[in-house]
């Protein structure tokens, strides 16, 4: 035993290690810098803390949700936010890809508003650092809501009950495109699903999962490699990744991330999205080009498409078996399937119950 | 004297047999929070995930500098033990016993974005107290198995240095990361007289690597070529190693890889006995060349992997010392079949062919060897891991008169 005295050092090397704490909370998603910092553990969500500048009250909230389902916000008084991210669809739509106005088909998938808030960037691209940002996009996109700003603007300014309502949140009758973008986020930051078979089982309800969704939350935490995108509580890194999806067009493939960073290494990436909820709203990809989470497992099994010279080089074939792709696709259709009635009951308003 | 001989063989064998030095990094499964198996096809041998991420600085792929260093995160640090019974039997004599079989701790991490560092301290367990502390001068009591540090895409991917005591890259098929515990890849440990390079060997020195999306990977290195002992030449030296992957995956897992190796060395004749250096090398001269050539192939058919290495080596006349007008040539290799399934690789199952291929005026050491094992892992923790081993082995060495042994060993590999 004496002559075992040198190990004692790098016992003593372990301490550190065994006493770092596995289990303190999770830092709130919107207060890191999620580019900067690796791979988080999966486990249940953080509350969201709304930004400084737009903080959250209950009359705000309202009002968003108002404008959220308000189709007058749009040039001909059709389109709606929830028209492509319908609360009855996993806060998306039917898909492939969106309609707006004129019936006119966009060329990228509707992201799913509920967990948006824990998103660093928004769309598919990016290109909004905020919800904020995000929500005054699609309304002046010419195949999304078709308006313009202004107006919008003169719309909403024209309706007294929307001018009672926004002088009560924000204390001036002078509505601004940042208010009603202000509002429907503060709306978006109350979509978030929190209450899983998966978040009950991280807090220890270990009935909480199936046999056979512990298994997939293994293979989705191994061999599947979904976690090298798909981590952290909100089962996104917030980046972006050419998964080898086999595009819309292959004559003109959308370019993804590229078009906003001219970087090279974007072209053909899209953000990841949330795992969460995911079986609410299929097809999946950026394009909807999956129809079924079978699909994508398959895709993803496959490595991607053949010959896509840009191809994450996170994604190689995965060897699953039949099993496994089980596992994987029932711990994501049931386990990740939230049961927050808050979220899941939120009902389209009426157009007669809108603001006159 | 044929006791002692068979005494003397058996010493060799269970040296041979005793686990090389084995790596898997469970503190990056720790900082990751992600499950053996996602660099592993299962602990120790790695997917084209990990294979990734190792040719890659122990960075994620195409995400450098977009994770915590190892400031940021819990202590680097893991250990791997393996720890069991084994049973050994030759033609004459048998023994079994509990063992230790390995230990090692092992400290990687990013250090910044792009620079990245290995540790494995291996310390001396199967030795007499006696050697640790001994008066005889033997003090060492453990060995840096390797340390070196990583400077990753220094022009993209195709630029990438390591310094330091490293596994160099024409190691394609990792004696340290192969499932085998007792029995490692016999070629790789066969030496030749006057020869102090042991293929396997950890060496010290520069080695630049590159990795394209077209598949080709190559690594080219400047080494002492003996092991981590102080240089005892001027002479440096040095090898290349190239592969190409067809499909998709880097050959691990998926896609088929071929590849060949090159290794060009200097053995001094003549060894003044002293040390020159402050830092303990010397000055041999007389220096005598040496090469080691071959090929891999590695092929994928679901979750099965085909692993084959085929080598040559051959000695400069003046370091053999059976022949002197002859220089000293060998040939050798091994295939070796992995299957991993059931959920997670949670098992798995590998056979094993060695065989060496001495002149025919030493055909003593010609030998040939087979081993199977099996592996099955317990349970889905993130950076702990246990697997039940049993892994068997039937080597014949001799041309005309086979000398036969039998090993069978029983271990927990434990790595955390």
């Amino acid at each position: 035993m004496r002559d075992l005295k040198f190990l004692f050092p790098f016992l003593l090397l372990l301490i550190p290690v065994l006493s770092y704490p596995q289990d303190q909370p999770a830092t709130p998603i919107t207060t890191v810098d999620v580019h900067s910092i690796g791979p988080q553990k999966l486990g249940y969500l953080p509350p969201i803390i709304a930004p400084p500048n737009n903080p959250q009250s209950a009359a705000k909230i309202q009002l968003g949700k108002m404008l959220y389902f308000d189709t007058r916000l749009s040039k001909d008084n059709t389109i709606s936010c929830a028209t492509c991210h319908d609360p009855s669809m996993g806060w998306s739509d039917a898909g492939p890809t969106s309609s707006g106005i004129d019936k006119q088909k966009g060329g990228r998938r509707a992201p799913p508003v509920s967990n948006a808030a824990y998103c660093p960037l928004q769309f598919w691209d990016g290109r909004a650092p905020t919800l904020e940002e995000q929500a005054k996009g699609p309304i002046q996109n010419p195949i999304e809501m078709g308006n313009t700003h202004e107006v919008m603007i003169r719309t909403v300014n024209d309706i007294p009950g929307y001018v009672a309502k926004f002088e009560d949140v924000f204390g001036t009758p002078t509505i601004t495109v940042d208010m009603v973008a202000d509002a429907i986020a503060a709306f978006e930051r109350t979509v978030v699903t929190t209450d899983s078979p998966f978040d009950r089982y991280v807090k220890g309800a270990d009935q909480a999962l199936t046999p056979l969704e512990k298994k997939g939350l293994e293979i989705f935490n191994g061999k599947g490699h979904c976690t090298a995108c798909h981590w952290s509580a909100h089962f996104s890194d917030g980046r972006f990744h050419n998964l080898g999806v086999t595009p819309t067009d292959p004559a003109k493939p959308d370019e993804g991330r590229y078009a906003i960073t001219n970087n090279p290494a974007d072209r053909g990436a899209f953000k990841t999205p949330t795992i969460r909820d995911v079986a609410l709203r299929p097809p999946y990809m950026h394009n909807g080009s999956e129809k079924t989470l079978e699909d994508v497992v398959d895709l993803y099994d496959r490595g991607g498409r053949v010959g896509d010279p840009n191809l994450d080089p996170l994604i190689v074939p995965l060897g699953l078996t039949k099993n496994e792709k089980k596992a994987l696709v029932a711990f994501m259709t049931r386990a990740m399937t939230s049961l927050n009635p808050e979220v899941a009951d939120v009902k389209p308003i009426p157009a007669s119950d809108f603001p006159k | 004297m044929k006791r002692l001989s068979v005494f003397v063989l058996t010493l060799i064998f269970l040296d041979l047999a005793l686990p090389v030095d084995s790596q898997a990094i469970p503190a990056f499964a720790r900082k990751y929070g992600q499950n053996c198996n996602m660099c592993h096809v299962a602990f120790t041998k790695l997917n084209d995930y990990g294979q990734r991420f190792r040719d890659n600085g122990y960075q994620v792929a195409g995400q450098e500098g977009k994770e915590s260093n190892v400031i940021g995160i819990a202590p680097p640090l893991s250990l791997r033990l393996v720890l069991g019974y084994s049973a050994y039997i030759n033609d004459v004599a048998s023994t079994s016993g509990f063992g230790l079989y390995g230990f090692d701790l092992l400290a990687a991490g990013v250090l910044h974005k792009n620079v990245s560092f290995l540790l494995i301290y291996t310390p001396r367990i199967d030795s007499p107290a006696s050697q640790y502390f001994g008066d005889s001068g033997a003090s060492q009591i453990g060995s840096l198995e390797s340390v070196s540090l990583v400077f990753s895409n220094l022009v993209n991917t195709a630029l990438n240095i390591r310094v330091g005591r490293f596994e160099p890259g024409y190691h394609v098929f990792s004696s340290k990361r192969s499932f085998y515990l007792f029995e490692p890849y016999e070629i790789y440990t066969f030496t030749t007289r006057n020869n102090s390079y042991v293929f396997d060997d950890n060496q010290i020195g520069i080695e630049a690597t590159g990795h394209y999306p077209i598949g080709f990977k190559y690594a080219l290195g400047v080494v002492n070529g003996n092991g981590a002992n102080p240089d005892n030449n001027v002479n440096k030296d040095i090898y290349l190693n190239v592969v190409q992957t067809f499909g998709k995956g880097d050959g691990q897992t998926a896609g088929q890889r071929i590849g060949a190796f090159g290794y060009l060395g200097w053995q001094p004749l003549d060894l003044p006995g002293t040390v020159i250096s402050p830092t303990g090398e010397t000055n041999g001269g007389d220096n005598k060349s040496f090469y080691r050539i071959g090929g891999t192939a590695s092929f994928n058919l679901r979750t099965l992997n085909l692993q084959v290495l085929y080598m040559m080596g051959s000695d400069d006349k003046a370091l053999n010392s059976l022949d002197s007008t002859k220089n000293y040539e060998y040939s050798g290799g091994f295939a070796e079949l992995d299957y991993a399934g059931l959920l997670n690789n949670r098992l798995v199952a590998s056979v094993l062919y060695n065989w060496i291929t001495p002149p025919s005026y030493d055909s003593e050491r010609q030998m040939m060897a087979y081993s199977a094992l099996l592996r099955c892992y317990t349970g889905d923790w993130t950076a702990v891991n246990v697997a039940f081993h049993v892994e068997f082995t039937h080597r014949e060495t001799g041309k005309d008169v086979k000398y036969k042994e039998n090993m069978i060993g029983l271990a927990l590999d434990f790595g955390f």
